[in-house]
């Protein structure tokens, strides 16, 4: 017959051994980080303001087109684009509204009116704000790497945004975009790289 | 007396009827020749200020007058929508009568693309001195080539060889709406329901209702045969817009007006066969009905070109009161002493106190001639000849017919024995009636001036549902609802262009700050021939523009003769023919061009400046910032027409008050006795003031036409006052007398009553007034007799 002590600590490793095995499970590689994952990291970050450098190849043209400045978003539905160089000129979208200034002159445009625009800004605003539901409803996306770093693939689904855009392919770390690279129909291609404030 | 006394002679009363039968055979012919009308237009004034005029000519053949709308709504799903949307758009098209079709499908908007691509250096605002020198061509050149290599680059990179400096980029930013409707499946469709969209604009005018309905008819029809085989699946078809409307007002207006005509003849002709029990009565006494319907419409038809369907609609009214005529005339002129000269005494005793009625109704209509409205100018003009024909026809025509009156009794006697009673009982009950007098004077008190809250929209046919349903299509396709105009308007074609371009350059200063997300100018397409040339002029040559392409373009990763079609485009343009409206007017830009500038019918050309206002909007600033040019206006539609439709309840206040005071003057000069003209007003006036109250009472919002009826409460009523007081004078009060007010009153308030009940607003609303009124008149009128009466 064991003693009291003894059933104590027996009981007592018990505990242990299954704290042990649950905190092997959580630590475990995440061997099937898939796009809802990603969008759930994506979904914590509410707010986000970063510089981006973007590299354009253009056909015909001798070297690359590049452009500089700010991004910056706010959830579920805003997100400015402003570039500083080589010209300054902003992007503005919120909700349905889009709003382009260059040159002095700013320009409203609703956006469900263009489905293709609306499509490449959901790829970058519904990915910021992890809302799976509106990205899948113009991108087929595939997913690769793990949370710490990721990628995120789209083929447009729309016939005439895919007749344009040939792929997206979006990359980051955990809940931040660190990259877009975008391939268009004809060669061209463009890659912009996202530094977050901190 | 001797016989050949006993009736009108035989020579003259051949020669009555054949005057008679001439005039109306005349009328007939007139009327036979003459256009019918039903646009609500004619409720809209003939002489407002510059600025209304304007807005007037726009309602009535404006771009507005010609946009119609189509939802196609359910179905199965928004790709059978979508693929119904392309195949109507398409035979729309193909059917000609629609100078623009436009569904979201952008084939549309390809011809005119190669305009605006082939024609960059005469259109865009940006083409100066300054942007073809070495610093201007590398500031364009880098703005277009930041736009390589986005998504917004697809456009630009075809094109950028030959327009590095994004001209073409420059009049499409102008050109395509701020406010466009959501795109689904390539076409329109709404953000609140599951529809696709349509707008089309007829080509013919928005007056011409004929080819307005087969418009309309032709799009029901094309739908049906985009939809052959889908069955129970097939999107509903909506349509909206005011062709839609002017259409189906023109219907309902010409539906009613049959109706009334048809149900006031049967009421009519029973009530009178019940009063003469007489068939052949029945047709004299309405002779002068239908003569006075056919003299009113000849009249209007000859002093205005056309008659207006509301106009006929009131036909009825005149049957109200033209019978009356008929009534006196074979009741009073029977029970001669000599076969055949009743018409002789009722010449010389009754036609008098007629011939009163009439000339107070007159005056009374009279007052409508004036009030501006051109719908409510041919009432008068209609009522006046009317009752004017009626009356000659009674006086002249009926005694050749019936010299002794009508010869049967029918009800008249049981008649005759009510409305004794009531002239009996009535006088009782004036304190009674005093009394309700100030508590209506009370309430309309305390109501004042809203009591006075009818819109102009409230005379409006189109009922509500449709007017949801326009209103819903219109937010979808964010069609502005022409909230705020700017309206330009000079001697000329290209004063109004130069003016134009002055207004935009404002214009833009406020789309800057957020005031307005857009506008829409006539030119964007259709540049000044002054600032085509200052641009055109602005061009070097190729050999200049070859070497500031090479400077501007050292550093960037672009060789300059890649750039060599440019220089050949604007080598080119030099040598363009200016763009005129003409050329314009050929080609695909020919409707935008057509709604925002036209030539003024009284001489001159005017331009619209469509506003797409933002809730920044500030209209004060927008009338500071245009105020510096004269010719340019800011037009507020909604509270212009509030305004206009103010100024007219005031006028008509005014020319009620006149045609009252018109009434009282003649009544004084015929009576001459102020006594009498006391006697004889104070019913009226408190009729009118009973029934204002009622209507205060009842909530009833009051409007022009509710002031016209009380006129005709006056004018109407006076006749039964009249009677009242030669019933005084005379101490006649024979049953036959009494029969007649009282058979007349009936069918005043049943034609009236009929009105009441139409789906018309502007009938029902006079309806609603003079029914009650002319009862009231008629028992306050015994009410205030005095008591010699038996």
């Amino acid at each position: 017959m064991k003693t009291r002590i003894e059933a104590r600590v027996e009981s007592g490793l018990r505990q242990a051994r299954w704290a042990l095995v649950a905190l092997a499970c959580a630590a475990a590689p995440a061997w099937a980080f898939d796009l809802h994952e990603l969008m759930s990291l994506l979904a914590k970050q509410k707010q986000g303001e970063a510089n981006f450098t973007e590299q354009r190849y253009v056909r015909g043209f001798d070297g690359p087109l590049a452009a500089s400045g700010t991004l910056s978003f706010t959830a579920p539905d805003q997100l400015v684009r402003r570039t500083l160089s080589p010209r300054p000129e902003t992007m503005a979208v919120d909700g349905n509204n889009l709003t382009l200034s260059r040159s002095g002159r700013s320009r409203s445009m609703t956006l469900d009116s263009m489905p293709e625009l609306q499509g490449m800004v959901e790829a970058m605003r519904a990915t910021l704000a992890g809302n799976t539901q509106v990205l899948q409803r113009y991108f087929t996306s595939t997913v690769g790497g793990s949370a710490s770093d990721w990628t995120l693939d789209l083929a447009p689904i729309d016939a005439r945004l895919a007749s344009q855009v040939a792929t997206l392919r979006l990359s980051g770390k955990a809940g931040e975009v660190l990259g877009v690279e975008m391939e268009f129909r004809g060669g061209d291609r463009s890659v912009m790289t996202i530094s977050p404030k901190r | 007396m001797s016989v050949q006394h006993a009736g009108p002679s035989r020579g003259r009363r051949t020669l009555v009827l054949l005057l008679w039968l001439a005039a109306v055979l005349a009328g007939v012919a007139v009327i036979s020749s003459t256009h019918f009308s039903a646009d609500l237009s004619a409720f809209l004034p003939a002489s407002p200020d510059a600025r209304q005029r304007v807005l007037i000519e726009q309602l009535q053949s404006g771009v507005a007058s010609r946009t119609l709308m189509v939802g196609l709504e359910g179905g199965k799903d928004a790709a059978q929508r979508a693929d119904v949307s392309r195949a109507l758009g398409k035979a729309m098209r193909a059917s000609g009568l629609y100078e623009q079709v436009q569904n979201g499908d952008h084939s549309e908007w390809q011809e005119a693309g190669t305009f605006v691509f082939d024609r960059r250096y005469q259109l865009s605002p940006d083409v100066t001195p300054q942007r073809f020198s070495v610093d201007g061509l590398r500031d364009a050149v880098t703005d277009t080539m930041s736009m390589l290599g986005t998504p917004a680059g697809n456009l630009v990179r075809p094109l950028f060889e030959r327009d590095p400096t994004g001209e073409t980029q420059r009049i499409a930013e102008g050109l395509i709406p701020a406010t466009s409707p959501r795109t689904e499946e390539g076409v329109w469709v709404s953000r609140t329901a599951p529809r696709a969209m349509l707008l089309a604009t007829t080509k013919a005018s928005g007056s011409d209702l004929d080819a307005q309905a087969a418009a309309v008819a032709r799009i029901e029809t094309e739908y049906a045969k985009a939809t052959q085989g889908l069955g129970a699946e097939a999107p509903k078809l909506q349509l909206s817009g005011a062709p839609v409307f002017s259409v189906q007002s023109r219907d309902k207006i010409k539906g009613e007006a049959i109706h009334l005509a048809i149900v006031g003849a049967i009421v009519m002709g029973c009530l009178l066969l019940v009063a003469f029990a007489s068939p052949k009565a029945l047709v004299v006494a309405l002779l002068p009905v239908l003569t006075g319907v056919v003299a009113g419409t000849a009249a209007v038809a000859l002093v205005f070109g056309s008659v207006h369907g509301l106009t006929m609609g009131f036909g009825s009214t005149l049957i109200g009161e033209t019978v009356d005529y008929a009534i006196y005339y074979l009741i009073q002129a029977r029970g001669a002493a000599v076969p055949g000269t009743g018409w002789q005494r009722w010449r010389d005793l009754n036609w008098p106190t007629v011939r009163l009625g009439l000339l107070t109704s007159v005056c009374g209509f009279a007052a409508l001639l004036f009030s501006g409205f051109p719908g409510l100018a041919q009432l008068g003009v209609f009522s006046i000849a009317g009752l004017v024909a009626a009356a000659l026809v009674t006086r002249h025509g009926l005694p050749m017919l019936a010299p002794d009156g009508a010869t049967g009794i029918g009800m008249r006697r049981h008649m005759a024995r009510v409305a004794s009673g009531i002239v009996q009982a009535m006088p009782r009950l004036r304190v009674g009636f005093v009394v309700l007098g100030v508590v209506a004077m009370a309430l309309m008190a305390w109501q004042g001036g809203a009591l006075w809250r009818a819109s102009l929209s409230s005379m409006s046919p189109i009922s509500k549902a449709s007017q949801e349903l326009d209103a819903s299509l219109r937010e979808d396709i964010g069609a502005s609802d022409g909230g705020t105009l700017v309206v330009i308007q000079a001697a000329d074609e290209q004063a109004t262009l130069r003016i134009t371009e002055a207004a935009g350059q404002r214009l833009d200063a406020l789309v800057d700050e957020g005031q307005l997300s857009g506008y829409e100018t006539v030119t964007r397409m259709l540049p000044s021939a002054a600032a085509q040339q200052a641009r055109i002029a602005s061009l070097p040559d190729a050999a200049t523009l070859r070497a500031r392409v090479a400077e501007a373009t050292q550093g960037m990763p672009l060789a300059p003769d890649r750039l060599e079609p440019f220089v050949a485009s604007v080598d080119a343009a030099r040598n363009l023919a200016p763009i005129t409206r003409e050329e314009l007017a050929q080609g695909p830009l020919a409707p935008v061009v057509r709604a925002l500038m036209f030539e003024r019918p009284g001489g001159g050309w005017a331009s619209l400046i469509a506003l797409h206002t933002t809730d920044r909007f500030d209209k004060a600033k927008l009338v500071a910032a245009l105020a510096p040019l004269p010719e340019v206006q800011v037009v507020d539609i909604g509270a212009e027409l509030g305004s206009l439709y103010d100024r007219y309840l005031h006028e008509a206040f005014v020319q009620v008050l006149l045609g009252a005071l018109a009434v009282v003057v003649l009544l004084g000069l015929y009576l001459r006795s102020l006594r009498r003209l006391v006697a004889v007003c104070q019913p009226l006036l408190l009729a009118v003031v009973l029934t204002l109250g009622g209507m205060a009472a009842l909530q009833v919002p009051l409007g022009i036409l509710h002031l016209v009826g009380l006129l005709l409460i006056v004018a109407v009523g006076s006749n039964y006052a009249l009677f009242f007081d030669q019933l005084q004078e005379t101490g006649r009060a024979d049953e036959d007398t009494l029969a007649s007010l009282m058979l007349a009153n009936l069918t005043t308030v049943v034609s009236f009553g009929l009105i009441a009940i139409s789906d018309i607003p502007a009938l029902s609303a006079i309806g609603r007034v003079v029914a009650p009124g002319a009862l009231l008149a008629l028992l306050l009128s015994a009410a205030f007799a005095k008591r010699r009466v038996r």
